[in-house]
């Protein structure tokens, strides 16, 4: 099968689960309507927290208020995106303690692809307009609007953004297989992923250096958005890009590892 | 009788604690995600007084010991037995409480105080830890009497979560969707509360219309309480208001139990 043959396969199963998931969250209507006022609320109230702390300060670790928005709001890009796309990975440790992943195991489709995909969030879907919108809006406010190529330095660190947090999903679904009770695992990388809700300066520079290096979320959230305000030189930029695919390259050997010593629970 | 009754609440908080401990790895990575909420309210504070040693009327060591409290706090009071609720009621398993002699809102209690127990001595440890760690300046409260009112202010305040969070799970008598309207009520509440940011830092409108809640009585009141900013009267006035609160969503709890028993089905049996 050529490689446009296998994108289009995919393409089509990602497809038919999206199609279900959405008939799923439509036959909740009360619990979806809640998670997305949910949703909502928590990043009102954020952005109601930044907002509110310029009424007492002109800057926050050298940024001015539409700047320390424009990180929030990447952050919620990257973050909302990562949860549309891979929201499968939330139930994965259900599979793994019942024995479910042998049916996956047993389908002529890729498991990693089907266990990320599997479950698209049409709420995180619908939630991603407003954060694109709200993007457009401060970015035309910031002192110097970025241009073209600043657009594109920035869509080009958000994609090595978005490789990066995949990378830390498949890590995520790799200790569920060795260590069973690790439910809070993908939780830790939610509550890590905050981090990037505010720039990274105003951090100690030993977190910095952790968050970067080892767990690399400020390289994913606040990466981009130093691109928009021309802080990111052509250096910084070409080491971004290859530790994203590094990271990715790990990811996927520790998934092949953690497939290896997969004991089926109900065998 | 009374003795024997006690006795099987307590089986449970030893039963809970135990389980708790059994999934060490998971108790631990759960500890970590309150450890990098922390990490992030801190150093935003610091870096906001960083320049003249105050923010919003508020001194460094105030700022930095809310965020500290909180942490404590949050663990004292936040649980998530009543998440088990709603899941007990839609999967039927009340069913099996309902034909032993408890009473399930107090063995629910007595299961998340020993969570609460456990997560508070953890929280405890970790603001100690990351005191030595980052040398932070701390308010540390002498004043007795303070002090009585402080931990007046946090029972009542744990309480008040438990049956607002409680009564919210019973929704799952009526719907088995209730986990939607949870996770609302939960966002609502951690920010409305004070969980994340002392409330007198929002405008004057924002602020006094917070306060109107009973939400600003779980986090933000015991704060202000500890730090000295609610003077007597203040604090006194706001431990009567959480009374009064308890005592009502205590009896909303209850109706809504009666009226919730009658429509329940069991399902699953």
């Amino acid at each position: 099968m050529g490689t446009m043959a296998i994108a289009r396969k995919y393409f089509r199963i990602w497809k038919q689960l999206s199609l279900l998931a959405i008939g799923s969250f439509l036959s909740n209507r009360i619990d979806s309507g809640a998670y997305l006022a949910g949703k909502l609320v928590r990043f009102g109230f954020f952005l109601l927290l930044i907002v509110s702390l310029f009424s007492f300060t002109d800057t926050l670790a050298g940024y001015t208020k539409y700047e320390v928005v424009l990180f929030f709001l990447t952050f919620n890009l990257i973050d909302v995106m990562s949860q549309a796309l891979f929201r499968g990975i939330y139930a994965f440790r259900f599979d793994i303690q019942r024995g479910n992943f042998d049916f996956v195991l047993s389908k002529p489709v890729d498991p990693l692809f089907f266990c990320l995909c599997r479950m698209t969030d049409i709420l995180d879907t619908i939630f991603l307009a407003p954060i694109v919108v709200l993007i457009v809006y401060v970015m035309g406010r910031l002192p110097v609007p970025p241009g073209p190529l600043q657009l594109l330095h920035y869509a080009l660190l958000l994609l090595a953004g978005m490789t990066t947090v995949l990378g830390i999903h498949i890590i995520t679904a790799s200790i569920t297989i060795w260590k069973l009770e690790s439910e809070n695992a993908i939780w830790l990388y939610r509550e890590a992923m905050t981090i990037g809700r505010f720039p990274p300066e105003v951090y100690s520079p030993a977190v910095r250096a952790v968050f970067t290096f080892v767990l690399p979320i400020i390289l994913a959230v606040a990466f981009p958005a130093k691109a928009a305000l021309r802080l990111l030189d052509g250096k910084t930029t070409l080491f971004a890009l290859c530790y994203a695919a590094g990271f990715f390259a790990l990811s996927l050997f520790l998934w092949q590892k953690s497939l290896k010593a997969y004991s089926s629970a109900s065998s | 009788m009374r003795v024997a009754g006690a006795k099987k609440y307590w089986v449970v908080f030893t039963v809970s604690w135990q389980k708790e401990l059994e999934y060490r790895f998971n108790f631990f990575l759960a500890r970590l995600r309150s450890v990098l909420v922390m990490m992030l309210l801190y150093f935003v504070w610091v870096a906001l007084t960083k320049k003249s040693g105050r923010f919003a009327g508020y001194s460094q060591a105030e700022l930095v010991t809310y965020v500290f409290g909180i942490n404590v706090l949050r663990s004292v009071i936040f649980g998530a037995q009543s998440r088990q609720v709603a899941s007990d009621i839609n999967e039927g398993m009340l069913s099996a409480y309902l034909t032993k002699p408890v009473n399930y809102l107090v063995r629910t209690f007595a299961a998340e105080f020993a969570q609460r127990s456990l997560y508070a001595a953890a929280a405890l440890g970790e603001v100690l830890l990351f005191l030595l760690l980052l040398r932070a300046d701390l308010l540390v409260q002498r004043d007795a009497a303070v002090l009585t009112l402080f931990a007046l202010s946090v029972v009542l305040s744990a309480t008040l979560y438990f049956l607002l969070s409680y009564s919210v799970s019973l929704l799952a008598f009526w719907s088995r969707e209730a986990m939607g309207p949870k996770f609302l009520f939960d966002w609502v509440l951690e920010f409305a509360s004070g969980a994340y940011f002392p409330l007198d830092i929002l405008s004057p409108a924002l602020f006094a219309a917070f306060s109107a809640l009973p939400f600003a009585l779980i986090m933000y009141l015991p704060m202000e309480i500890y730090l000295g900013r609610a003077d007597l009267s203040a604090a006194l006035r706001g431990i009567a208001l959480q009374a009064t609160w308890v005592l009502l969503f205590g009896l909303s709890a209850l109706w809504v139990w009666r009226r919730g028993l009658r429509k329940y089905t069991g399902e699953g049996m």
